[in-house]
C-alpha cells in the first residue's frame, strides 16, 4: 500500500501547531527584529515551511468544504526553494498570515473540530421537553408494569415545568365564550375560550339547566344500573325516539359515552375473520375498536373513495364469506373535511359491505335542521351504522348507535361490552341531551347554528387574511395546522399568558410533525372575539418562531 | 449582463445553472475547483436523486461507471430491515413537490463526487452555461442593498466583474454569499454526528448496508472504482477521543457496529486513500432568498449527514429553484411571488418535520427499547418496511408513517416477536453500557 497523507484532523493540528510556535518566536518583536534574531528568524522560517507543507498536505475533499478558510494563504508559505532576491519571503509571509488572518482561521477551525453543542448552554428541562413526542414513551422497557412509567412522567413533569403541557387544564367556571382556567401547574388565566366542546353554547342554556334540574330533582343523580337491567328511564326511551326522528333511523341505543359508543359498534359487529377498511384519522375509539376486534385492519388513505374501492374489491376477490366493515367518521375533528357519503354508500353495497359514520362533531351543529353532514349529503335513514357523541353540540357525556334494524340493535346492546357493562347515561344527562335535541330542531337552532357560522367565518377568514393556514372546510372546528411541535408547544404557553385558550393537539391526536391548533367555535362568540383571538394567535406563533429562532411553518402542508 | 451567477459548480449549483440555460437563460457559473474534483459528501443518491438525474437526462453517464441498486438493507442493533423504494411512492413525491412524475426510478447509488461533479459540470457546460473553474469570488457587487454581481479572481488570476439579474449561492455550507450577506442561522440543532470514512476495495458489499449500534452508526456502501465507501459516525462529544487513533478507533467502530463487516473490511479490504472525516455539522436554516439573490443546496439548509440526503435535496432545490427563477426570468411572474413558491415547498411542514427526524437521529442516542420493537414489527411487513425506508429517505412524509393508528397497527399485526432477538433479553444493561464512550482510554 502506497504511503497515505496524513488525516486532515493531524494536518490541522500541525498547521494551529506551527502557527502558535511562530508566534512564541515573535515574543513581541517586530518584523525587523525578528529578521535581525538569528533563533527568531530561523524559528519562523522553519514554522512557515511546516505550515505550507501541511496545509498543501490537506485534502481536496477538506478544502474543497471548508471553503472559507484562507487555504491559499497558507499553501503559498515556504512553497518552493527560498528565493535569492528575497530570503526572508516566508518569514515575512508567514508574519503577515498570523497577524491579519490567523485570529479569525483559528476560530474557523476551531468551529469545525469542537462539537458546537458543548460551547452553549441551554435549558436542559426545555431543551427535553420540546424534543420529545408522547410517541417515544408508548413502548416503555422493564417488566415492572409499574415502574417503567417513571420515563414517561419525567418528561411529563420537564414539559409541566416548562409550561407546555397542555393538557389538565382546569375550569374556574362555567365554560362560555371567555371562560377563566388554571393550568396544572396553577396558574390562572382569563381568556377567548376556544377550548371548549359546547358548539350550540347549550352548557349555559336557560331550558337545559332547567331539564337537568328537573331530572334531578324527578330521578336524582343516579341511574343505579347497566341500560341491560335497569338503568334506563322513560326519559332515555323519548331520547331515542326524538334522535331517531332527527336521523331518520328508527333503532337507537344509548351508550354511557361517545368511546363506548364506537368501540362498542365495532367489537359488537366485528369478528376475527372479517375485515375493518377504516379511514385512517378516524377518531380513536374506532381504530382501538377495530384493532380490538380483529387483526384484518385496513386504514385507508383519507377520504379516498377510489382506495376503499379497490380494497374491498382486493378483498371480495379472495373472501366471499366473511364481514367487511367500512369506518369512517361525518365531519373529521382534526381536518375539518368530510368524506363523499353517498359514493362510500354504494360502493359498499356492491361490494356486501357495511358502513359505519361516526357523526360525533357535525350532528346538531351543522347541516339542515342540525342534520349534520348526513342531512348536507340527503342521506338521512339511508346509511347502514350511524353513531355519534353528545359531548360536542348535546352538552352532555354520552353517546349513540343508530340503524334501520331492530336485530342490530338487540346485538349490539348484547355483544359491544360497553353497552351493557356500563351504568347507563344518569337521569340528568339524557335529560340534558333530549332538551338540547329539542332546541337544535327548532327554529331556535336554526338561529343558533346561524351565530356559529357567523363567527366561524369570521374566525377562518381573519386567519386565512393573517397568512395562517386554516385547515378543512367551514365547521364548528377550526384547525389552525402550526406543523412543529416545538413552535405549537411555545405557541401554546404565548396564548395562555395572552388571553386565548385553545387546544394544541400533537401525536398521538395527530401524526408527528403536524401538530395544529384545534379551535372550538361556540354559538356564544361574537365575531369581534373571532378577530381578537386571530389577531393574539398570530402574534403569538410569530413571537414562538423568533423565540426558538425558526424558519420552519411559512410553507405547505 | 447574464441572466444569472450561479456561485458553485457541485450538485445544487450545477444543476440549477445547467436547467436555467436549457430554458434559453443566459448563465455563469464560478467554481473554485477545477474538475474532477473532490468534497466532502455522503456520496450517496437516494431514488429521488437518481431519479432528479434521469429527468434531465444525465443518469445513464453516471450508471455506466457507478454500481447502483434497488434494494437495501438498515439494521438497528442486529435487527435487519431490507426494502427498496416503491414506484408509487417516488411518483407522489415527484407530483407532490414539482406536479410531475417523469422519469422515475428505484434505483440509487453511491458515487464520488470527483465522478458526479465532472458530469454535471459538463453537462451545464453542454446545455449552454459559461462554466468558469477555478475561479475564486472575492466580492458580491451591490447597488444599495441589492446583490447585483459578483468580483472574483480568474484561473489565470486576472481580476474580473460580473453582472447579472439574480446571483444565485450554490457554495455549500460554508457559504460565501451566506457570509459575506451576515445571513442568520435559524432552527439551529448542535448536536451532530462526527463521521470518518475511506474507500476499501478486496471485497463486494452487494448493496447499501445502513446500520446502527448504540450510539454508533456504519455504512458501506460499493461507489466507483470497484471500491467500498466504508463510513463510521457517532456523537460529535465522542469525537476528540476518536480523533486520538482514527485508523485504530475507526476499525473498532465498525468492529463494534457490524462485527460481520468488520472482520471483512480487517481481512478482504484494502485500504485506497487516507481517511476523512468531518464533524462541522451541525444542521441550520438560512433565509432563502432576498434582494438580488437566492440560495440552493446546502448554503440554505444544511443537516448531518446521518440520513445521507443533501446531494437528493440539493437537486431537489435546484429543480424547484430553476422553475421558479425561470417563472420570473421569462416574465410569467413577479420574482417575490416565484420565489415565494420556492420557499414554501423548503419550509413546509413536511420539511420541517423531516428537519427534525434528522436531528434528532443525529443525537445519536441508542435506540430505544420501543424503536427497536418497532423494527422487529416490521420485519415481515414488507409493505410497511418499505414504506419506513421511504420515510427515512424524506421520500414518504414523515407525518404517514409516525402516526399513532399506523403504528399501533404495525405492532399488532407483527408477524415476529421480539424472542429471539438477545438484545431484548438484557436490553437495559446493554442499553446503559452503551452510553460509555467507545473510545475513552
Amino acid at each position: 500500500m502506497p504511503i497515505q497523507p496524513r488525516e486532515d484532523d493531524e494536518l490541522i493540528g500541525a498547521i494551529l501547531g506551527a502557527a502558535d510556535e511562530a508566534t512564541r518566536g515573535m515574543k513581541g518583536r517586530s518584523l525587523e527584529e525578528v529578521l535581525a534574531t538569528p533563533d527568531a528568524r530561523e524559528t519562523l522560517r522553519r514554522c512557515a515551511t511546516e505550515l505550507g507543507a501541511a496545509a498543501r498536505e490537506v485534502s481536496e475533499m477538506m478544502r474543497n468544504w471548508a471553503s472559507h478558510i484562507p487555504w491559499e494563504s497558507m499553501t503559498a508559505l515556504g512553497e518552493g526553494p527560498p528565493s535569492a532576491s528575497d530570503e526572508d519571503g516566508a518569514v515575512r509571509a508567514l508574519w503577515g498570515f498570523l497577524r491579519q488572518e490567523l485570529p479569525q482561521v483559528r476560530v474557523d477551525l476551531e468551529e469545525m473540530w469542537r462539537p458546537a453543542h458543548l460551547r452553549r448552554d441551554a435549558d436542559p428541562d426545555e431543551t427535553y421537553a420540546l424534543d420529545k413526542n408522547a410517541y417515544d414513551f408508548y413502548r416503555p422497557v422493564g417488566r415492572n408494569l409499574m415502574q417503567r412509567t417513571e420515563e414517561f412522567h419525567g418528561w411529563v413533569e420537564a414539559r409541566r415545568r416548562t409550561e407546555t403541557w397542555q393538557y389538565s387544564r382546569v375550569l374556574e367556571a362555567s365554560p362560555g365564550s371567555i371562560a377563566t382556567i388554571t393550568n396544572d401547574v396553577g396558574r390562572r388565566t382569563q381568556g377567548i375560550n376556544f377550548n371548549s366542546q359546547d358548539y350550540l353554547s347549550f352548557n349555559a342554556h336557560p331550558a337545559i339547566r332547567e331539564a337537568a334540574a328537573r331530572a334531578l330533582h324527578d330521578y336524582g343523580p343516579h341511574s343505579a344500573g347497566s341500560p341491560m337491567v335497569l338503568g334506563n328511564t322513560r326519559i332515555s326511551d323519548a331520547l331515542e325516539a326524538e334522535l331517531g326522528d332527527l336521523l331518520k333511523m328508527e333503532h337507537l341505543t344509548l351508550f354511557p359515552t361517545g368511546w363506548g359508543a364506537g368501540f362498542g359498534a365495532m367489537v359488537g359487529l366485528v369478528r376475527q375473520e372479517d375485515y375493518v377498511v377504516i379511514d385512517r384519522l378516524a377518531h380513536a375509539c374506532l381504530q382501538q375498536g377495530a384493532r380490538a376486534a380483529t387483526r384484518n385492519v385496513i386504514r385507508y388513505e383519507h377520504l379516498n373513495i377510489e382506495a376503499v374501492r379497490q380494497h374491498l374489491q382486493d378483498i371480495r376477490s379472495r373472501d366471499s364469506r366473511n364481514g367487511i366493515l367500512v369506518v369512517t367518521d361525518g365531519l373529521f375533528s382534526v381536518d375539518a373535511d368530510w368524506p363523499d357519503l353517498v359514493t362510500l354508500q354504494d360502493i359498499c353495497r356492491q361490494y356486501d359491505a357495511t358502513l359505519l359514520v361516526d357523526v360525533a362533531h357535525d350532528l346538531g351543529a351543522m347541516g339542515p335542521g342540525g342534520t349534520g353532514v348526513l342531512g348536507m349529503q340527503e342521506l338521512l335513514g339511508k346509511v347502514d351504522l350511524v353513531m355519534g357523541a353528545f359531548s360536542k353540540t348535546f352538552s352532555s357525556n354520552g353517546g349513540f348507535l343508530a340503524s334501520r334494524s331492530a336485530a342490530v340493535k338487540q346485538y349490539v346492546k348484547m355483544f359491544g361490552g360497553s353497552h351493557m357493562f356500563s351504568n347507563a347515561l344518569s337521569p340528568v344527562q339524557t335529560a340534558v341531551v333530549l332538551e338540547a335535541t329539542r332546541i337544535l330542531r327548532s327554529p331556535e337552532g336554526e338561529v343558533l347554528r346561524g351565530r356559529l357560522f357567523k363567527a366561524i367565518h369570521a374566525l377562518r377568514d381573519e386567519l386565512t387574511r393573517r397568512g395562517l393556514t386554516c385547515m378543512g372546510s367551514p365547521s364548528p372546528i377550526v384547525p389552525l395546522l402550526i406543523g412543529n411541535e416545538k413552535l405549537a408547544r411555545i405557541a401554546n404557553r404565548r396564548l395562555f399568558d395572552r388571553g386565548v385558550l385553545a387546544f394544541m393537539v400533537e401525536f398521538p391526536v395527530t401524526p408527528t410533525g403536524s401538530s395544529r391548533f384545534r379551535l372550538q367555535v361556540q354559538a356564544a362568540h361574537e365575531p369581534q372575539d373571532a378577530l381578537e383571538a386571530a389577531r393574539i394567535i398570530d402574534e403569538s406563533i410569530t413571537e414562538a418562531r423568533a423565540y426558538l429562532s425558526s424558519a420552519f411553518g411559512s410553507g405547505l402542508v | 449582463m447574464f441572466d444569472a451567477i450561479v456561485i458553485g459548480g457541485r450538485c445544487a449549483g450545477a444543476a440549477t445553472a445547467m436547467l436555467l440555460a436549457r430554458k434559453g437563460h443566459r448563465v455563469l457559473m464560478v467554481d473554485r475547483s477545477t474538475f474532477p474534483s473532490d468534497v466532502i459528501s455522503t456520496h450517496f443518491l437516494w431514488p429521488h436523486g437518481t431519479s432528479y438525474l434521469n429527468r434531465w437526462g444525465l443518469l445513464d453517464r453516471v450508471l455506466a461507471t457507478t454500481p447502483s441498486y434497488t434494494e437495501l438493507t438498515l439494521e438497528h442493533d442486529g435487527i435487519p430491515l431490507t426494502g427498496g423504494i416503491p414506484e408509487e411512492l417516488l411518483r407522489q413525491y415527484f407530483q407532490q413537490l414539482h406536479g410531475d412524475d417523469s422519469g422515475v426510478v428505484r434505483r440509487y447509488c453511491s458515487v464520488r463526487r470527483r465522478v458526479l461533479d465532472k458530469h454535471l459540470v459538463d453537462a451545464a457546460g453542454e446545455s449552454g452555461v459559461e462554466v468558469r473553474e477555478g475561479f475564486a469570488v472575492e466580492e458580491l457587487l451591490t447597488e444599495g442593498s441589492r446583490v447585483v454581481g459578483i468580483r472574483g479572481r480568474t484561473r489565470e488570476g486576472t481580476r474580473v466583474e460580473e453582472r447579472a439579474r439574480i446571483v444565485i449561492g450554490a457554495d455549500g455550507r460554508n457559504s460565501f454569499v451566506a457570509r459575506t450577506l451576515k445571513l442568520p442561522r435559524f432552527d439551529e440543532r448542535l448536536k451532530c454526528t462526527f463521521a470518518y470514512w475511506g474507500y476499501f476495495s478486496g471485497f463486494d458489499a452487494g448493496r447499501a448496508h445502513l446500520l446502527r449500534r448504540g450510539r454508533m452508526g456504519a455504512a458501506i456502501v460499493p461507489t466507483n472504482f470497484g471500491q467500498n465507501m466504508t463510513l463510521v459516525f457517532g456523537p460529535s462529544e465522542w469525537s476528540e477521543a476518536f480523533r486520538r487513533d482514527i485508523p485504530g478507533n475507526f476499525q473498532r467502530a465498525l468492529d463494534f457496529v457490524s462485527p460481520e463487516f468488520g472482520e471483512r473490511v480487517r481481512t478482504q479490504g484494502q485500504r485506497e486513500e487516507r481517511l476523512y472525516g468531518t464533524l462541522d455539522q451541525a444542521a441550520f436554516l438560512r433565509p432563502l432568498h432576498g434582494p438580488g439573490w437566492v440560495l440552493v443546496g446546502d448554503a440554505g439548509s444544511f443537516k448531518d449527514q446521518c440520513t445521507a440526503t443533501g446531494m437528493t435535496h440539493a437537486f431537489r432545490d435546484a429543480e424547484l429553484a430553476a422553475s421558479a427563477l425561470d417563472g420570473w426570468l421569462s416574465g410569467r411572474q413577479p420574482l417575490d411571488e416565484a420565489l415565494k413558491h420556492y420557499e414554501a415547498r423548503r419550509r413546509s411542514q413536511s420539511a420541517a418535520a423531516y428537519y427534525d427526524y434528522v436531528c434528532t437521529l443525529a443525537e445519536m442516542k441508542p435506540l430505544r427499547h420501543d424503536e427497536l420493537q418497532l423494527f422487529v414489527s416490521l420485519r415481515g411487513n414488507q409493505e410497511e418496511s418499505n414504506r419506513f425506508i421511504a420515510t427515512h429517505a424524506d421520500i414518504a412524509p414523515v407525518s404517514e408513517f409516525f402516526q399513532a393508528s399506523n403504528l399501533y397497527l404495525i405492532n399488532d399485526a407483527a408477524k415476529e416477536s421480539s424472542r429471539g432477538h438477545a438484545i431484548f433479553e438484557n436490553f437495559e444493561s446493554t442499553s446503559r453500557q452503551y452510553l460509555n464512550n467507545l473510545f475513552a482510554a
